[in-house]
């Protein structure tokens, strides 16, 4: 029965031992402490060296846990006998332990490179980003162009991207009613054009980077880009002046574009964008005369002119894989 | 991995004990007990001496007890007819560094036409010029008759324009951070939003028509139509916006914000509003009913100046 007791106890100190051993902090104590009884002995040649005391003088510049072992070896001497010593490496090849001195070895310069911004919170390096989006128009108050859309790029550095993005605004153009009433009241037609898509092949650069802390509670990560590319804009003239007559198809223009975007990370794969963006392209808008040959319908259309379709973009990124490995530690 | 046989008969004789075995379930349940050290420690690593502590250390206050004052220049936006560049100046007292109070108030400085403007100018000159071909033609004579209620000789005189503001306003400054720029540029910035009551001095076509003691058509001796006189008024609309405000030293900031002044104007002049039952259709008369609702965007860049200059820090 004592004996079950016995062992029952012994079980409930096992028990108990892991909390011990989760605090981590002790055996630095030890080490340190080593390292402090290392350096006063050093300062004190007077006193006649143990071979116990010659392990610990002659410190190698090992890790912290060997030190460690320096440490226990030193206890461990005091409590045996001499004759059940154990001989250290320094004592077998005194060679492998090379005098240091401490003091001036912490004065050493270090020349370790810092990064102005180490271990960005959401690296882009190798990694896709899916962004869906809405677009609304900004510099057009005859019609507005809004619509869905969906970018795709691909990080080859953190900094540079290359992708494409395709913008749906069929059956979405809107003509404002002050075109109406400009028409009635000054009896002045405008022309006006509705999109149909677009799709472009892109550059993004991202110089800027940054974080924010939100009501000095939480802290979200944001950067800004740059982004530019050239593809195809497809559109057609809405018949204001002659719409009896005249029925416009589409054409596809080249167009250029180049913006700057905002985005901000909820987390190191999700993030909410926001992008304005100017589609540049030169545009055919119908004649705002009307010829006898009505039908002719090279005759329906009038000046060219260069066109800024401007439109913010309001969407969330995605990017792919969804993790990383950090190729240094923090 | 085997017990030994010593071992194997410790454990039946614990079995076989009553009392060990609840003297044995204490101590696992006092041993789970002692588990929760093994978890605290896991805590202290999640929460560490972080714990309870500012999502910020030793921030920047750039706007704490200061007052700051940004000359601004405001650029609207979406124009139809006009568009005005604003200059002006934002007067805030941060009472905290997310909160201020103050006053932005602004001048319509240069207003200029847009293209549509422009052309309706053009096309109206041909109207009017006897040497025109269409001029003596009833084709042009119906045209000058149509446009002679809504648009005057000089069609600029006649636009609506937004003069001046003064809005009073509120900032909040919900969120602060910094930006790398290349990674050698490093700003302290920070986010706000805004609102208040705006005073807005606004220009526009002066009431015509029936009711009133003015023809709407006058013509002036040469057959051309008068220039259409305009009025000014004191327009009360709520304003809103946000900015980012980037500092470039201690007591200097660029800024670039968005303002709304949601209100109804007449822009263009023209009757277009007050006829049938859903008032849709012009009523030969102009009047408070041809305004139209405008959302009045503009963009704003300012350049900040704080003082004290100097500058505090949080803990």
């Amino acid at each position: 029965m004592n004996q079950a007791r016995a062992g029952l106890l012994i079980v409930m100190a096992l028990m108990v031992m892991p909390a011990v051993v989760g605090a981590q902090g002790k055996p630095r104590k030890q080490a340190a402490g080593a390292k402090k009884r290392a350096n006063s002995q050093q300062s004190s040649p007077s006193s006649e060296p143990s071979a116990s005391q010659t392990t610990s003088t002659t410190l190698t510049t090992g890790t912290e846990s060997d030190k460690t072992v320096v440490a226990g070896s030193e206890s461990t001497d005091s409590a045996e006998s001499p004759t059940e010593e154990v001989k250290g490496i320094c004592e077998i090849d005194p060679s492998q332990c090379p005098q240091v001195d401490l003091d001036s070895a912490a004065k050493r310069a270090i020349n370790s490179p810092m990064y102005a911004v180490q271990q960005i919170y959401a690296l882009r390096a190798r990694r896709f980003e899916i962004n869906p989006y809405w677009s609304f128009t900004l510099n057009d108050q005859f019609v507005s162009h809004p619509g869905p859309g969906l970018a795709a790029n691909y990080y080859l550095t953190n900094v540079l991207a290359i992708g494409a993005n395709f913008n749906f605004y069929k059956g979405l153009n809107q003509d404002s009613s002050f075109n109406a009433q400009t028409r009635r009241a000054a009896r002045i037609a405008v022309p006006l054009t509705e999109y149909d898509w677009s799709a472009a092949l892109n550059f993004t650069y991202v110089p800027m980077y940054g974080k924010f802390a939100g009501f000095q509670d939480f802290i979200f990560h944001y950067d800004g880009y740059l982004v530019g590319g050239i593809g195809g804009l497809a559109n057609k003239p809405i018949a204001v002046i002659d719409p009896d007559n005249r029925s416009f198809d589409s054409k596809i223009n080249v167009a250029f574009n180049a913006g700057l975007g905002l985005r901000i990370f909820f987390n190191r794969w999700f993030a909410a964008t926001l992008e304005v963006r100017d589609y540049i392209f030169i545009d055919r808008l119908e004649r705002t005369t009307i010829e006898p040959d009505q039908q002719n319908k090279e005759l329906w259309y009038g000046d060219s002119k260069l066109t800024n379709n401007v439109q913010a973009q309001l969407g969330v990124s995605v990017f792919l894989p969804f993790s990383w490995e950090y190729r240094l530690p923090k | 991995m085997a017990l030994s046989p010593r071992l194997s008969l410790f454990f039946l004789d614990i079995l076989k004990c009553r009392s060990c075995t609840v003297f044995g379930g204490l101590c696992v349940l006092f041993g789970s007990f002692g588990f929760p050290s093994q978890v605290q420690a896991q805590e202290v690593q999640v929460t560490g001496p972080l714990a309870g502590a500012p999502a910020v250390r030793a921030l920047r206050l750039h706007r704490k007890g200061r007052f700051e004052i940004a000359p601004t220049v405001s650029a609207t936006l979406l124009d139809e007819y006009q568009r005005t560049i604003l200059v002006g100046a934002r007067i805030n007292y941060n009472l905290f560094d997310w909160l201020a109070v103050g006053v932005w108030g602004a001048y319509g400085a240069i207003k200029t036409t847009t293209d549509l403007s422009d052309k309706i100018q053009k096309l109206n000159d041909e109207r009017f010029n006897p040497s025109s071909a269409d001029y003596r033609t009833g084709a042009g004579e119906t045209g000058r008759r149509l446009v002679s209620a809504n648009v005057g000789k000089d069609f600029k005189s006649q636009l609506g324009t937004i003069d001046w503001v003064i809005a009073p306003q509120l900032t909040g400054v919900p969120f602060r951070g910094k930006l790398s720029i290349f990674q050698k540029i490093f700003v302290d910035t920070d986010a706000y939003i805004f609102a208040g009551p705006a005073f807005i001095g606004v220009t526009e076509r002066s009431s015509c028509g029936l009711g009133t003691s003015i023809d709407c058509s006058t013509r002036n001796a040469d057959g051309t139509v008068a220039t259409k006189p305009t009025v000014s008024r004191v327009a009360i609309a709520p304003t809103f916006g946000l900015g980012l405000s980037f500092y470039t030293n201690a007591w200097t900031s660029l800024g670039v914000e968005y303002r709304a002044l949601p209100f109804s104007r007449n822009t263009g002049g023209f009757d277009s509003y007050g006829a049938s039952q859903d008032e849709r259709f012009p009523d030969g008369r102009v009047s408070e009913k041809d305004r139209e609702f405008k959302f009045n965007q503009m963009i704003t860049i300012s350049l900040g100046f704080y003082f004290p200059t100097k500058l505090d820090s949080s803990e």
